[in-house]
């Protein structure tokens, strides 16, 4: 009874956490596929249970960010470290200035995740902060950061147009 | 928490969605279909069992007869005279032993 509805709510937020992997894993596509299926194979495991202490979008938010953080890490420590700097030169490289992804890739990751988590996903700095893993105001402070932060990005972009 | 000077901030994000709005996203997968499958599993372990258990009773040996058994016995005939019964037989389901006449023999007497 439970999983019948616990597999009915995650298919209504479906296409939500896809984008929120997407955003986990530096807007890779396919990363963000192969760590939404590791999320619903740890659900159906039984490896991440919703405890209904949050709200589910809460729960699967997090549980979404903990594993894209896990694979990127498992990614990384499997990288020869001659490619490490290629990596984080490619991941810091604009595709295009009007581009808002790559925009949001200048930020660091705490900033991007609260502001993405808040401005994209509509949530309040509570729930992002318990998907982040952070108290309440430590994700405050990122978040006015990451919003004056990004708005120097627009303005220069603006600028340079 | 919005403020005024948020809204350029949000400007910015609704476009990033209609961006995201072209992305294909995958179908979700059946959760069901794979916890179906493990009934395989123990399925599979009983059948195993099963045509084991019916492998070893088959194969179990015939107790049977090495040898033909020929059986002579002594019996009186109806002129009160000893005659030779001489049988041959594969089976042996019940066997007297020939000698226990004696012992009835003498308990008569």
């Amino acid at each position: 009874m439970k999983n019948h509805w616990l597999e009915t709510v995650l298919k209504d937020l479906h296409q939500e956490a896809f984008h929120w992997s997407r955003q986990c894993c530096g807007f890779d596509e396919d990363e963000a596929k192969d760590v939404l299926q590791l999320v619903y194979l740890k659900i159906l495991e039984g490896k991440a249970v919703y405890s209904e202490k949050s709200l589910i979008k809460t729960w699967l938010f997090a549980v979404i960010r903990y594993t894209a953080s896990e694979e990127r890490k498992k990614k990384l420590d499997n990288t020869p470290l001659d490619q490490i700097n290629d990596l984080a030169y490619k991941e810091d490289e604009p595709e295009g200035p009007d581009f808002p992804e790559s925009m949001m890739l200048q930020l660091p990751d705490r900033q991007k995740e609260v502001l993405l988590l808040v401005f994209y996903h509509s949530m309040t700095v509570e729930k992002a902060a318990e998907i982040m893993e952070v108290s309440i105001g430590t994700a405050r402070t990122h978040y006015d950061r990451g919003k004056k932060k990004l708005k120097d990005l627009i303005e220069k972009t603006r600028i340079e147009k | 928490m919005m403020t005024e000077h948020d809204k350029e901030l949000q400007t910015f994000f609704h476009q990033m969605k209609e961006k995201n709005g072209k992305i294909q996203v995958p179908d979700f997968p059946e959760l069901t279909k794979k916890s179906s499958l493990n009934w395989w599993i123990p399925m599979g372990i009983a059948a195993s069992l099963a045509l084991g258990f019916w492998f070893v009773s088959e194969k179990e040996p015939e107790s049977g007869l090495q040898h033909d058994v020929i059986i002579i016995t002594l019996e009186e005939d109806a002129n009160n005279e000893m005659q030779f019964k001489i049988e041959s037989t594969t089976e042996l389901e019940s066997w007297e032993s020939s000698t226990s006449s004696l012992l009835t023999e003498f308990q008569q007497k």
